[in-house]
């Protein structure tokens, strides 16, 4: 099957490599944003261009990933090339630009988005990569029509597995069940691609942002977080037997130090950089 | 005549000259106030009373104000009847009443009103109908004469059978009803604390949830956490009730903080008050010194929520309208809820929302702005699955909490004779000072979320309610730190 004629901007097509597309949920959790942006900054910095939808979440943890390592990065748009789409992402898709990638799309220049033009970008997405990488996804997520084109094209599916207890790994574990490769590490898709050697089941390193001090006397608070699912301060408040008022207020001070984020549904734990974690 | 919680004193004039048999009112009456002629005519007639058979011309002053309403039946009827009998009303003596065709004198709106603002204007006694004068009776250094007939008040007039003045009405030890209490919700720790902490220093609070986390049984908690009405505040709520015909009978005067939840189906002129001729009071002077519960935010139409922000900030409302502008109060405590995102899911750790980018973007567009800018506490609530809600305690009565507010409101009255939420910038920094590292913190969280210096100055006051509740006279970083918790927009989505 040919792929459909592109429209394009910037460098296009980029420069040989592989081409890996990492897709995921647009709500993804720290867990998620966090593991797609330093796949996608371990891969560029091996010469990987990075494949993506420009879309919220783990697509564009993916683009700034890849440009954090100085990379290449594709976004394959639902939308002409010429409408940015979420506007929010007018500045990345600038700096994808900049740093030598290209957006492209199969709609002509000027169209808007459209619900129907999503499923058949994610295809083209699945198209114009060597494999697809699949990091948080709900059941029936788009991320999802992206692995079975892949599939359908007979390129490789692999897939970052979650918490059980979140509903974003249902579809990434559908995946896993269904004999999609397991990404533990960078490693695991560079030897996929047979750029790598050794397959290690290291941890994955957390990405450089993400590091803060720890103060100790907090720790008590941190060890009941978790860094996928969101817990809220009443929940706290219960198992840790204080005052609402006292943890809220603990909770906001490791929020300054950029040890906790706060979520609609509660508090995150921030990752830290992996040596810290003995 | 009332206008808003003001009240317009008319004289009435009656005169019996010579020539054709005619009825003649003069004086910029209304309809309403035409029509007094014939149940005038009729209340006389039937209560054995003679009508003049000659040319008889009744005048309405000040001749340039526009007459409207039934209350003026009686005074016009005691005024002929008075010229019949060629005597003078007694002196700063006012009367109010609708008479029914028999002669009776029959229920007018808003007789508390009338009462309060002629006690004011140095009148001494009031002719009110019977079933209102326990309404009248409220106000202080007033006689008020129970009128149930018009021949009654008429021999009362005349010295033939004195009515005996009501008795004041014991303003009374009624126990404040509740809505709901605390005690009955379980878990939501955040929300009932920010609850607590909205109740101490009169804040504005948003919940934000799921649809079933428990929104609506939170805020019917706020006004059972306020300390009892004031006896002026209690007489406010009252005006406005009589006003709108709503004062119960039999306890006019009622210590319950006012509930208010207007759906979001509502007209401008249905929330802040409306109307043809003289505006009457909406939804927000009906919570005034209670509640406004505004649940669905988004879903209020934009006009209506922009006109909520002049009363926000003055705690009054004023209406202009054809027949001129009155003023009523609306100082309350607004809650507002909304859902995070238009499926309603955002956030939830089982569900999946299933919005896109571009209608949470529009949704939350709807929510910011000028209202929610004006709302110092925001609230995550959550949704508690029903397995959980079972084993999650219960916390304290609504009571115990209200002990705890009423000596947070106690310290701030003492200090600076308003609530803190309602401290201008200037008096904020004078009254309550911020330590060092407290402003430090602050600081911090500015730079990094970009918050505004209203906003800024709303973590502020919140904090010194925080300290407050504390029982504590120095604003702790502590205290920063959990009005900092409570502000849910600087968090980026």
């Amino acid at each position: 099957m040919s792929p459909p004629e592109l429209r394009t901007r910037g460098r296009w097509p980029p420069p040989e490599g592989p081409r890996v597309a990492i897709v995921g949920s647009r709500r993804p959790s720290p867990y998620g944003e966090a593991v797609a942006e330093q796949l996608a900054l371990e891969l560029a910095r091996r010469g990987v261009v990075i494949v993506s939808g420009l879309a919220l979440g783990i697509d564009a943890a993916a683009h700034r990933g890849a440009l954090n390592a100085g990379g290449v990065t594709v976004a394959v748009m639902g939308t002409g090339v010429d409408v940015i789409y979420p506007s929010a992402h007018t500045v990345l898709a600038e700096a994808i630009l900049k740093a030598g990638g290209a957006l492209v799309s199969q709609f002509p220049d000027g169209t808007a988005p459209r619900r129907h033009h999503f499923p058949a970008r994610n295809y083209t997405m699945a198209a114009l990569s060597d494999l697809v990488v699949v990091v948080e996804a709900a059941e029936g997520s788009g991320a999802l029509i992206t692995a079975e084109a892949a599939l359908d094209l007979h390129k490789e599916v692999m897939a970052v597995p979650g918490s059980v207890f979140s509903p974003l790994s249902v579809g990434t574990h559908g995946l896993l069940r269904d004999g999609a490769g397991l990404v533990q590490n960078a490693r695991d898709i560079l030897a996929v691609l047979n750029l790598g050697g050794e397959v290690l089941d290291d941890p994955l390193a957390a990405p450089g942002t993400l590091g803060f001090k720890l103060r100790p006397e907090r720790d008590g608070i941190l060890s009941h977080l978790s860094d996928v699912l969101a817990v809220n301060a009443s929940e706290l408040a219960r198992k840790l037997q204080l005052p609402i008022a006292e943890v809220l207020g603990r909770l906001t001070s490791l929020e300054l130090d950029g040890a906790v984020t706060r979520h609609q549904g509660g508090y995150v734990k921030a990752l830290r950089r992996g040596k810290e974690r003995a | 005549m009332l206008a808003g919680l003001g009240v317009r004193p008319i004289r009435v004039e009656a005169y019996i000259g010579r020539g054709e048999v005619a009825f003649i009112v003069v004086g910029l009456a209304t309809t309403t106030v035409k029509e007094a002629r014939e149940r005038v005519r009729s209340a006389i007639k039937n209560s054995g009373l003679d009508f003049p058979h000659s040319r008889l011309t009744v005048n309405l002053a000040p001749a340039e104000l526009r007459k409207e309403g039934s209350g003026l039946d009686l005074p016009i009827a005691i005024a002929i009847a008075l010229a019949s009998a060629h005597r003078l009303p007694p002196p700063r003596s006012a009367f109010v009443g609708e008479l029914a065709l028999d002669g009776s004198v029959r229920h007018v709106d808003g007789v508390l009103v009338a009462a309060r603002g002629l006690r004011e204007l140095g009148y001494e006694r009031v002719f009110v109908p019977a079933e209102d004068a326990e309404e009248a009776s409220l106000i202080e250094g007033l006689e008020v004469v129970p009128c149930a007939t018009l021949l009654g008040v008429v021999n009362h007039l005349l010295g033939v059978e004195p009515i005996p003045p009501a008795s004041r009405a014991a303003a009374g030890d009624t126990p404040s009803a509740m809505e709901q209490d605390l005690a009955e919700v379980h878990g939501q720790e955040e929300a009932k604390r920010a609850l607590e902490v909205a109740a101490a220093g009169g804040h504005h609070v948003l919940l934000t949830g799921p649809p079933g986390a428990g929104k609506t049984m939170l805020a019917r908690c706020l006004p059972g956490i306020l300390p009892p009405l004031e006896f002026d505040e209690a007489l406010e709520v009252a005006q406005v009730r009589s006003l709108l015909g709503e004062l119960p009978r039999g306890r006019p005067l009622d210590w319950t903080r006012p509930f208010r939840a207007p759906h979001h189906g509502v007209s401008t002129a249905g929330l802040i008050g409306g109307g043809s001729g003289l505006a009457l009071p909406g939804e927000i002077s009906r919570a005034t010194h209670g509640v406004l519960f505004l649940d669905e935010l988004a879903e209020f139409q934009t006009p209506v929520l922009q006109a909520l922000r002049q009363p926000l900030e003055s705690g009054r409302v004023t209406i202009t309208r054809s027949g001129g502008s009155v003023a009523y109060p609306a100082r309350f405590s607004l809650v507002a809820a909304t859902n995070p995102c238009p499926c309603g899911w955002g956030g939830d750790n089982v569900r999946v929302c299933r919005c896109t980018p571009a209608a949470i973007d529009t949704y939350q567009r709807r929510l910011s702005g000028p209202l929610v800018d004006r709302i110092d506490i925001q609230v995550a609530v959550r949704r508690v699955p029903l397995e959980v809600l079972a084993a999650e305690p219960c916390g304290e009565p609504s009571s115990v909490v209200r002990e705890r507010v009423v000596l947070a409101r106690r310290r701030q009255m003492e200090r600076q004779s308003v609530l803190n939420a309602q401290l201008k910038p200037t008096r904020l920094r004078q009254l309550a000072p911020l330590p060092p590292e407290s402003r430090r913190t602050l600081e911090r969280w500015s730079a990094r979320r970009g918050m505004t210096a209203r906003g800024f100055h709303r973590a502020w006051r919140v904090a010194r309610t925080a300290a407050d509740l504390d029982g504590s006279d120095t604003i702790a970083e502590h205290h920063v730190l959990e009005a900092l918790g409570f502000r849910l927009q600087d968090v980026a989505a």
